[in-house]
């Protein structure tokens, strides 16, 4: 036994010894990026990819007061309440959305990459004023989505371009990206509302199906919302792996990407049963999650507009809003602008010119005062406060 | 822990350095019941509802002990099981999920310092001991995430335990010990669930004794 005897008390040290390694597991999404510049930006562009709330004017000839032609003036174009527009830039603060604020608060002027509807599209209209050639670096589309491009609407005739070829498109106007490009990555809305969409589906036949007992309906739901949360785990990491490969890679400096905020505090959301509300916030969280654990280490800078925009919603007063729950534009008078072609009271056709005839807003509503226009998408006044949000956090980068 | 592990390492080297005498070393085998009364801080994670909860189930077990006395009355024990795997159920408002949300094999060597009563010779000597065990799961699998981790856990173990004496050389022994075994549980599946699980285990043991 002699053996045994030595051996113990080298199996007490090594026993030991390991009590002192391992710790607790890391836990993905828990990290920060880092490496972004902190010094200030010398910006000539700001170049935006992204969904409706981006969205600058692409579907304005939907909304011709020429009718059918899809010629000027337009009545509507962005998902706000708009303006009577030319398409072109100008100083009327109405109908402003976030990505032109900031482009004005900087000096800089930033017009549609892609104007159209249906088998109509012109790419950089603003081309065709040569002083403006630069200008078009303003890609966010109604309904797109990260990767998909078959995005909300686009049966409708909506072009919904992904965001992944938003980016393609700018590199192949314009090569590479600068270090005096602002470059704002803001997109998964669409992924959120067409995930949220098919677990409706599902949880809707599960719930009509009274052949299953409640624990195997819980069960299938549960496996529904698995499924959702996992589409938007892949959007969260096509999107990263995008801003890798085709943002960083190609000279882009100034990156900040967005997260999702919390689509449960809008119209739309409160409108769900109580059920049916926490599975579309967390669709919002796992894109944000997966979104943070891809960008750990990366040079980017993160917004996070879940954290921003709930305490907006949560403290209206403090921003100047008075009603957060109600849309200013009015279902019912788009119905009629449109000739019953738009039923669901969307703010792309929402025009909030004073006394114009085709004025959508709801009697008593303020474009300032009032957060939503529709049931998701910002007044001009929910522009401003995401807008004035957005450069408070650039400031705090340091990049203005 | 690292001050204790090593107070505790240099304990057992000066310890076991010391005198060396016949019949100071003590082999003992018996089952094991591993006895858990866990409590988590909840389940967090994204798209969890509120009351998300799970809870350890018990398991049976082999061990074996070595322990090697320095004096008639303090003696150094090492224990090492068979790793018995140890499941979670769902329950609070995850209940329906069911009964195998986790397992994991535990694989916890212990170290305990005893002191035995009486004198050598006597038939019955009971005894109690204080030290250290560490707990490292291997096997961790859920079926609601493909990717499981737990953290290891070093805490205090206590026991209180009797000898009966057969012969000079063969006995009997019973104990019952009290472990603290916390561990950090991170499952990544479409979202990342945590929560850290306090085993609070009660240990019976008993068995034979053979002493050397």
């Amino acid at each position: 036994m002699r053996a045994f005897r030595s051996l113990s008390p080298w199996l007490v040290s090594a026993l030991l010894l390991a009590a002192c390694g391992g710790g607790d597991p890391s836990v993905p999404g828990s990290g920060s990026p880092s490496g972004a510049p902190t010094t200030k930006g010398t910006f000539t562009a700001v170049v935006s990819f992204g969904d409706s709330l981006s969205d600058i004017g692409t579907y304005a000839p939907a909304t011709s007061l020429a009718g059918a032609a899809g010629t000027p003036p337009f009545f509507g174009g962005k998902f706000t309440t708009n303006e009577t527009s030319n398409g072109l830039p100008d100083a009327n603060p109405l109908g402003k959305v976030w990505v032109e604020n900031l482009a004005t608060s900087l000096g800089i002027v930033v017009t549609p990459a892609q104007v159209g509807f249906g088998a109509s599209s012109v790419m950089c209209p603003a081309a065709a004023n040569p002083a403006f050639a630069t200008t078009c670096t303003a890609y966010g589309q109604g309904g797109s989505r990260v990767t998909d491009p078959n995005g909300i609407g686009h049966s409708g005739g909506a072009l919904t371009v992904p965001m992944v070829t938003q980016i393609a498109n700018h590199l192949t106007r314009f090569t590479s990206f600068k270090s005096s490009d602002l470059i704002l990555v803001y997109g998964g809305n669409n992924d959120v509302f067409a995930q949220f969409g098919a677990f409706a589906a599902t949880a809707a036949a599960i719930q009509g199906n009274p052949a299953l007992t409640a624990d195997q309906a819980n069960l299938q739901l549960f496996a529904a919302q698995q499924t959702a949360e996992a589409a938007m785990k892949v959007a969260a990491q096509e999107l990263v792996a995008d801003i890798k490969t085709q943002i960083l890679a190609k000279g882009g400096t100034y990156v900040a990407v967005m997260t999702l905020s919390d689509i449960g505090d809008t119209p739309f959301g409160n409108s769900l049963p109580p059920t049916a509300k926490p599975v579309l916030t967390a669709l919002s969280q796992v894109f944000n999650l997966w979104l943070r654990d891809g960008l750990t280490g990366q040079p980017v800078q993160i917004i996070d507009t879940f954290t921003l925009f709930k305490d907006g919603y949560a403290n209206p007063a403090k921003f100047g809003i008075v009603n957060n729950t109600v849309p200013a534009c009015d279902v019912a008078k788009i119905q009629a602008i449109t000739g019953g072609a738009v039923t669901d009271g969307s703010s792309l056709f929402c025009n909030a010119t004073p006394g114009a005839p085709y004025n959508g807003l709801r009697t008593g509503a303020d474009v300032n005062t009032w957060q939503f226009a529709d049931s998701v998408h910002p007044t001009t006044g929910g522009h401003k406060i995401i807008s004035d949000t957005f450069a408070a956090q650039l400031k705090s980068f340091g990049w203005n | 822990m690292k001050t204790n592990s090593s107070l505790a390492l240099a304990a057992a080297f000066a310890l076991g350095c010391g005198v060396a005498q016949a019949d100071d070393n003590v082999f003992k085998v018996g089952v094991t019941r591993y006895d858990t009364h866990s409590k988590t801080n909840g389940i967090s994670g994204i798209g969890v509802p509120p009351g998300a909860d799970a809870v350890t189930n018990d398991a049976t077990t082999v061990i074996f002990v070595y322990e090697r006395l320095f004096t008639p009355q303090v003696g150094l024990e090492f224990v090492l099981g068979i790793p018995p795997t140890i499941k979670a159920k769902a329950t609070g408002s995850v209940a329906f999920l069911g009964d195998n949300v986790l397992s994991a094999k535990n694989v916890a060597p212990t170290v305990l310092l005893n002191y035995h009563f009486f004198s050598p010779g006597d038939t019955w000597r009971p005894y109690i001991g204080a030290g250290i065990n560490y707990t490292h799961f291997s096997n961790v699998k859920s079926s609601l995430a493909p990717d499981v981790k737990m953290g290891n856990s070093t805490g205090l173990a206590v026991q209180a335990g009797i000898n009966y004496a057969i012969t000079k050389d063969i006995g009997l022994f019973a104990s019952i010990a009290k472990i603290n075994v916390k561990s950090k549980v991170v499952a990544t599946s479409a979202t990342v669930l945590t929560t850290t699980v306090d085993f609070r285990p009660i240990v019976y043991s008993a068995g034979l004794s053979y002493q050397f």
